[in-house]
């Protein structure tokens, strides 16, 4: 008996229980209580409400609902209003003489809600396990989004617009789920479309060359792997940065700006400082042997200048200046074990500092 | 974070449990469900973990160039697999593109990794294409359907121990590799197959509850099928089988129904009682089918004793039957050549009754006296007869008719509430069921 009654197409099952319970109060039509969350209870009919699976397991396991007192609290999802739909819903459905085209022409009728109620009726309808009708409203919201386009399902169901541009274009490339990536990468856009901005502004003053390069500038969509690398390829002298960084060197007549502010930016990192010790970096930095030297371990851009990596590598070097910062920020915010030696101390031997300021990254990452 | 528009609109969908998204999602076209990626961040990877993935020709827009439909739909296919992010249940392919291809191959090992349970691959191409040896690796499938394809079993393959359905349909399979697939699968619970070449088929399943059978077979028999519940064959015709049959002298009947004693529901169709009436015999043991509920015979010739003589074993032996129908094959002739009505009163004890029996239906009756008999028979033998349903041939011309309700008209009914219905001019139904047009 118990077994017939649990399972989902229970209609007769539940039936010939009824009649058995209905040994007990032969001529009284038995109630079971409901609570709903908010407190308020009801009494159903008895075949109604065992209609539901749910219910159905609460009164045979606990023996609860008999009474006000012991009535059977519902789980969260199901208000007082989808608690109505609901036995509506079990009410048409539990007699036994209905033709399947009155059956659905009821269900057509009861599907006819707005979204909010209708995703309401799914969520509590699954709740108490009553597969028909989550199949039915489940099919009624499948309606609503097959065939329409992104925007039209955006405004039917108020969802919020907020992938960037280029995870609209390229939807399923970034293959990661941890949302503190997903906060970095959509970070890192929105800085990207700020200082394409503030570029273009300056674009007005400045030459013609920058304004190309600014054209040129293509989507930049690392995946976390090279952004990470680009963090912590700090003290790595590998021969593919010194290679690259050789054959980047004949590539732009720019070259010697993009020298000249990266160093700045490689200390902001290494460091985790403020702009002030940069910019005092920045100017004992400017002596060519110096410039070589970092940019031998400059792996950074020549990870970025590498072909291996799909991505733009002709990024202006303000802006790199900035994702710089952005980036770091996040690496310590992704790493939340950030060595305090680090901040404070001078410039010191680069190396070093380096890999003080990267150790704790590469060992979470 | 983008455009809110009107902050107080709240987006319902979004939170609702996984399960319930996966539902949803299931029930639109795939392609669909890949296209709500982009529409919040919250629903960029939804569709990534969808566990039941059906792949058709819809999924690719349609072009008239077959090979970049063919391309597309590949692409489209090995992108989402490798996007994919979850146990893969339920694969399914149907397509008219693809007929073999290196891809099905990659495609079927990959699910084999993937645990796969349920399988369908519907080709429909006329051509017969080998399966990749791939398929038989998938060792944890539940359920397998298969249309249109060749499957050469290798030699070393055992079945699929968790095999509970399978559909072959236009498959070509040796006979022998038919028998070792089904017995390789011990709890095989429901089978259909469909089949093009002469077969001779033994089914050993132990646990096979369901059963369709169609195709051309020289020889069906069940052996340990004790659990069989409904089965259904429909059993072509061609001339090796008439051949056979005229040459063969074992008892179909007992071959094939043998075993069958849990049996609660039956239908035969096509040749199936010509098959079944091959070495017949009214033997004294004969074995009692219980629970045997309903029975549907199609294409009964009435002119043929032995095939009416399968149909009284078959009711005769079924005491609880409680609904049958009869459809007559067509005869050339009416003309009434007196048959030898006298091993009915042999055979069919007098005192038999059907006590269940409440709804029988004869269709496509021509009035010839064997039919006559069969339906006296049936009134006079059935206490709780409610609707005795006669349908006669389009064609019957009005003077047949009439001469066939008189004759009806004489039996007596066991039943009080027995209501005989005579249908006419169902003439549409008719043609379309013979197929004739």
């Amino acid at each position: 008996m118990l077994v017939v009654l649990l399972s989902e197409s229970g209609r007769f099952g539940n039936l010939s229980f009824i009649r058995h319970m209905a040994i007990v109060k032969p001529e009284m039509k038995s109630f079971i209580w409901l609570e709903t969350p908010d407190g308020s209870t009801q009494q159903v009919e008895e075949e109604v409400a065992m209609f539901c699976p749910m219910i159905c397991r609460e009164v045979l396991q606990t023996g609860m609902g008999s009474s006000k007192n012991y009535a059977i609290k519902l789980p969260q999802r199901v208000t007082t209003p989808v608690l109505g739909l609901i036995l509506d819903y079990c009410r048409f459905h539990q007699v036994q003489g209905r033709s399947n085209k009155e059956r659905k022409s009821f269900d057509e009728k009861l599907i006819r809600l707005d979204t909010k109620k209708l995703c309401e009726l799914t969520s509590g309808a699954d709740s108490l396990q009553l597969r028909p009708l989550v199949d039915l409203t489940s099919r009624a919201l499948a309606r609503m989004i097959e065939g329409k386009t992104p925007e039209e399902i955006r405004h039917t169901f108020h969802l919020p617009d907020d992938l960037t541009e280029e995870e609209k274009l390229e939807p399923l490339r970034i293959r990661t789920n941890d949302p503190r990536i997903r906060l970095l990468n959509r970070l890192y856009a929105r800085k990207r479309k700020e200082l394409k901005i503030r570029e273009k502004a300056k674009c007005m003053l400045e030459n013609v060359e920058v304004e190309e390069e600014h054209e040129r500038e293509r989507v930049d969509d690392r995946s976390v792997d090279d952004l990470l690398l680009f963090i912590n390829s700090g003290d790595e002298k590998d021969s593919k940065g010194v290679k690259t960084s050789a054959s980047g060197a004949p590539k732009n007549k720019k070259k010697n700006r993009r020298r000249k502010d990266h160093p700045k930016g490689l200390h902001i990192i290494e460091n985790g400082n403020h702009k002030k010790e940069t910019d005092s970096l920045c100017s004992s930095a400017s002596s060519p042997s110096k410039i070589s030297k970092l940019l031998e371990s400059d792996s950074p851009t020549a990870i970025m200048h590498s072909s291996d990596f799909d991505f733009d590598d002709e990024l202006d070097p303000a802006m790199k200046e900035q994702l710089d910062r952005e980036v770091e920020d996040f690496a310590r915010r992704l790493n939340s074990v950030w060595p305090k030696r680090v901040s404070g101390t001078g410039m010191g031997s680069l190396g070093h500092d380096r890999r003080i300021a990267f150790a704790p990254l590469s060992r979470t990452s | 974070m983008g455009r809110r528009g009107i902050r107080f609109r709240k987006d319902h969908i979004s939170d609702l449990p996984q399960s319930i998204i996966e539902t949803i999602l299931t029930k639109m076209p795939l392609r669909d469900a890949v296209k709500t990626s982009i529409l919040s961040s919250k629903w960029r990877y939804k569709w990534a973990t969808l566990t039941r993935l059906k792949f058709d020709d819809k999924c690719v827009s349609g072009t008239r160039d077959r090979s970049l439909a063919k391309n597309n739909l590949v692409n489209f296919i090995n992108r989402f697999l490798f996007l994919h992010d979850s146990p893969i249940n339920g694969f399914a392919l149907s397509t008219t593109y693809l007929r073999s291809s290196p891809n099905i191959d990659q495609w079927l090992l990959f699910l084999s990794r993937k645990d796969v349970k349920e399988l369908v691959l519907e080709f429909k191409n006329k051509l017969f294409i080998r399966a990749p040896s791939c398929l038989y690796s998938c060792q944890k499938l539940v359920r397998l359907k298969i249309v249109n394809w060749e499957l050469p079993p290798p030699l070393s393959f055992k079945g699929f121990p968790f095999l509970k359905h399978l559909i072959l349909q236009q498959v070509s399979i040796a006979p022998d590799a038919i028998q070792t697939l089904i017995s390789g699968c011990p709890l095989l619970e429901s089978l259909n197959l469909l089949s093009n070449d002469v077969l001779e088929l033994t089914i050993r399943a132990p646990n096979l509850k369901d059963l369709i059978l169609e195709g051309n077979f020289k020889e069906l028999s069940l052996e340990n099928t004790a659990k069989l519940v409904a089965i259904c064959v429909n059993l072509y015709m061609n001339n090796i089988i008439v051949q056979h049959f005229d040459q063969s002298s074992s008892c179909n009947f007992d071959k094939f129904l043998g075993g069958a004693l849990s049996l609660e529901r039956f239908i035969g169709r096509y040749y199936f009682t010509l098959y079944m009436s091959i070495g017949n015999t009214f033997g004294k043991t004969q074995m009692k089918y219980q629970q045997l509920k309903v029975i549907e015979l199609y294409d009964v010739s009435f002119k043929n004793i032995k095939e009416v003589m399968v149909v009284l074993r078959l009711i005769l032996n079924s005491p609880n039957l409680q609904e049958l129908q009869i459809s007559g094959a067509w005869v050339s002739s009416t003309a009434t050549e007196a048959p030898a009505l006298d091993f009915w009163e042999k055979e069919c004890p007098s005192d038999s009754t059907f006590e269940r029996l409440k709804m029988v239906k004869m269709t496509h009756m021509h009035g010839i006296p064997l039919e006559i008999r069969l339906i006296g028979f049936l009134l006079e033998s059935s206490p709780v007869l409610k609707t005795m349903s006669i349908t006669p041939r389009v064609y019957m011309s009005t003077k047949d008719r009439s001469s066939f309700l008189i004759e009806l008209l004489r039996f007596k009914r066991a039943s009080t509430e027995a209501e005989i219905i005579f249908v006419k001019d169902e003439m549409f139904y008719e043609l379309r069921a013979n197929g004739q047009f």
